[in-house]
């Protein structure tokens, strides 16, 4: 870790590579001569940036504010639910809390930096959370957050995710049903600004578990590329 | 380095009699009153904090993507991000303005490597990394204090503490990216840029 001490500057600059990055990120809110220079450091770029400072076409600002009409924000910071939610799963908790528990990983998640815009689709995401048989994995693997809850008796699958690394143009993320025997496809998606939550209809199939990999837009019958995220039943 | 044409600043400087210090105080106050105002659903307040911090974003996304298109719409992800995570706004984290280019400069960033990526699956393409090298400055950055103050303190680094900024933060290099296009060691290029950013903190006098 000593050697971390000196990543500010290149932290600050986004300098790092994705590995150290997610070192630092871990290390420096825990150190107090780290988090001061990550501070100063930002005031610094900050100004490297605005001494880039270019008006953006005026079209830009009708576009943002349109959007911006539609777009919910998240709800301020709760600190509590995420400790919470760690000492319910540490006590191993009976069925009832199991519900308030999905109701805290969504809070858990939110802490990312998530941006819920539909309304609805998020009253599906909360009523599968809410199904009396949901399983929530999280997944493994790859940048951000990413966790699959699955109620049986509906077929139905909640992808919930952030930070994820946007796919390339014309690529998306694939779900994939694993089984004994080898993988079965279960939804395609495209996270907005490294974030997701929705909904998918999934085959009634034995299921091992869940893979995530990047795929062709459209989809692939099989996975074509290593498995970037995964978590077992 | 300096492409700062004197007279066109001069001129610019004349209409702006109202800002005395760059990046004064009272403006750092304002946005954060009005990324308070945001945190709790104005949209009014969102439009104002829009008009002040407008330039700053789309200037760094364009200059790190310079592709103008793609840096419209990287910048339109960035405010529409910062208007779904305002509530979280944290004074003590820093200024509205550091907090605002660090999530535009890490956006554009990521675009950049994610097409990187994409790219160097691709063998046809490799060795597209070196166009980077060229730095494009568009004729329209604003110029402003907060450019001459930035100039003048970059022209006080070395040279090679001015290029291994420049690349890193302008360009969107990983520290291991300028040591490979500087030929240098990767613990060089690391200590280059420390060196650079704490020159530049102390001629810029930012202390939190």
């Amino acid at each position: 870790m000593n050697q971390d001490h000196h990543l500010a500057a290149a932290y600050a600059l986004d300098a790092l590579t994705p590995d150290e990055r997610q070192r630092y990120e871990a290390h420096y809110p825990t150190c107090e001569i780290c988090a001061a220079e990550v501070s100063d450091f930002r005031e610094t770029a900050a100004l490297l940036a605005a001494a880039a400072s270019e008006l953006p076409p005026p079209s830009l600002k009708a576009q943002v504010l349109a959007e911006v009409g539609t777009t919910r924000q998240i709800p301020p910071l709760v600190p509590e639910p995420v400790a919470d939610l760690a000492e319910r799963r540490r006590r191993n908790v009976p069925r009832p809390v199991v519900l308030a528990t999905a109701a805290a990983a969504i809070v858990a998640l939110a802490i990312g930096f998530v941006s819920l815009r539909d309304t609805t689709r998020n009253t599906t995401v909360d009523d599968l959370l809410a199904a009396d048989d949901t399983i929530i994995t999280q997944l493994d693997g790859g940048n951000g957050t990413v966790s699959v809850a699955w109620s049986a008796s509906r077929d139905q699958v909640a992808v919930l995710g952030t930070g994820l690394t946007q796919p390339p143009p014309e690529q998306t993320y694939e779900l994939w049903l694993l089984t004994e025997t080898g993988a079965e496809p279960a939804a395609l998606f495209t996270p907005a600004r490294g974030a997701i939550s929705a909904v998918f209809d999934v085959a009634d199939i034995d299921s091992t578990g869940w893979g995530i990999t990047v795929e062709p837009a459209g989809g692939s019958p099989q996975p074509t590329t290593p498995i970037l995220y995964a978590g077992t039943l | 380095m300096n492409r700062v044409n004197p007279f066109n600043r001069d001129r610019r400087r004349s209409r702006q009699q109202t800002t005395t210090t760059p990046s004064s105080t009272s403006e750092a106050d304002r946005a954060a009153t009005l990324l308070n105002r945001s945190g709790r659903g104005d949209q009014t307040a969102f439009a104002e904090l829009y008009d002040l911090l407008a330039p700053t974003v789309f200037g760094i996304v364009r200059r790190v993507l310079r592709d103008p298109s793609q840096a419209e719409e990287v910048s339109q992800e960035v405010f529409i991000e910062l208007w779904a995570i305002a509530p979280r706004y944290d004074e003590s984290k820093g200024s509205p303005r550091a907090w605002m280019a660090t999530i535009a400069h890490r956006r554009a960033v990521d675009r950049v490597r994610s097409e990187q990526a994409h790219r160097d699956r691709d063998d046809r393409h490799a060795n597209r990394n070196h166009e980077r090298n060229v730095d494009h400055v568009s004729e329209e950055i604003i110029t402003s204090l907060d450019h001459e103050r930035v100039n003048n303190a970059l022209a006080r680094l070395t040279a090679s503490q001015r290029e291994a900024v420049t690349l890193a933060y302008y360009q969107g290099n990983t520290y291991r990216q300028v040591a490979s296009l500087l030929d240098i060691p990767e613990g060089t290029a690391k200590t280059r840029i420390r060196d650079a950013l704490i020159r530049l903190r102390d001629l810029l006098e930012v202390t939190q």
